[in-house]
């Protein structure tokens, strides 16, 4: 059954690795993504195929371009808000607490 | 309230988000795919495995170039995002669906019809 904040939880134990979500419901948390995207947002609900509503959204798209003469890569990225996602879960890489940067 | 009528894909439903999303039927909003197009439009209907009807929708494709379709069905598999419109209560939505796929279920009472999913008879 999937989780969401407002719902009450049916076991207080960790046992399998989606509990640890769990831990992080209505906290910001981090996640990568697939082709290069990553979200930054606070977790409003979870599902097992890891389907999730974000709220207060920011995306960062990585993209790298090769200069055409020095041939060195450049990394560009792309933030942009939303204010409530839902994301599906097949293109969900990786979730964890917000990196702290430095 | 729109529920499937398959029993499968009721409890697919019912136990992922995707019940949110059901919930969502006529809402404006917007489904970023996973090509980088994106469809704004009005949902008109969404399955158990994602699939998404939109109607009056506006299509920005990977390039920009922006079109307007009367209809547009995307595989549930393409859809990277949708976003959700800021007057949706989501707890209230996913309830009122849960509510409705429940009215379905037990239809006629305790003891009539045929049963969803039917007791163990005692032997």
């Amino acid at each position: 059954f999937f989780n969401f904040t407002f719902q009450q939880q049916t076991t207080n134990t960790v046992e399998e690795p989606l509990d640890l979500i769990r831990l992080s419901l209505d906290e910001r948390i981090y996640v990568k993504m697939r082709n290069d995207r990553e979200l930054r947002g606070r977790l409003h609900a979870y599902d097992q195929h890891l389907n999730m509503i974000l709220g207060d959204v920011e995306e960062t798209v990585t993209t790298i371009e090769i200069d055409e003469e020095t041939y060195e890569e450049i990394y560009k990225s792309t933030k942009r808000n939303i204010p409530m996602l839902f994301v599906r879960g097949d293109g969900v890489v990786l979730v964890a607490p917000p990196l702290r940067v430095g | 309230m729109e529920v499937s009528h398959s029993v499968k894909e009721r409890t697919i439903a019912e136990n992922s988000l995707v019940i949110l999303l059901q919930g969502l039927h006529g809402q404006v909003t917007t489904v970023d795919l996973r090509d980088e197009s994106t469809a704004t439009g009005r949902i008109t209907n969404v399955d158990a495995f994602m699939n998404v009807r939109l109607a009056e929708v506006t299509f920005t494709d990977r390039q920009g170039t922006v079109s307007h379709l009367d209809e547009l069905f995307v595989t549930g598999r393409n859809v990277r995002y949708v976003h959700i419109p800021d007057e949706v209560d989501i707890r209230a939505t996913i309830e009122r669906q849960l509510q409705a796929i429940h009215r379905v279920r037990y239809f006629g009472g305790r003891d009539k019809g045929r049963k969803e999913f039917p007791r163990a008879k005692h032997k």
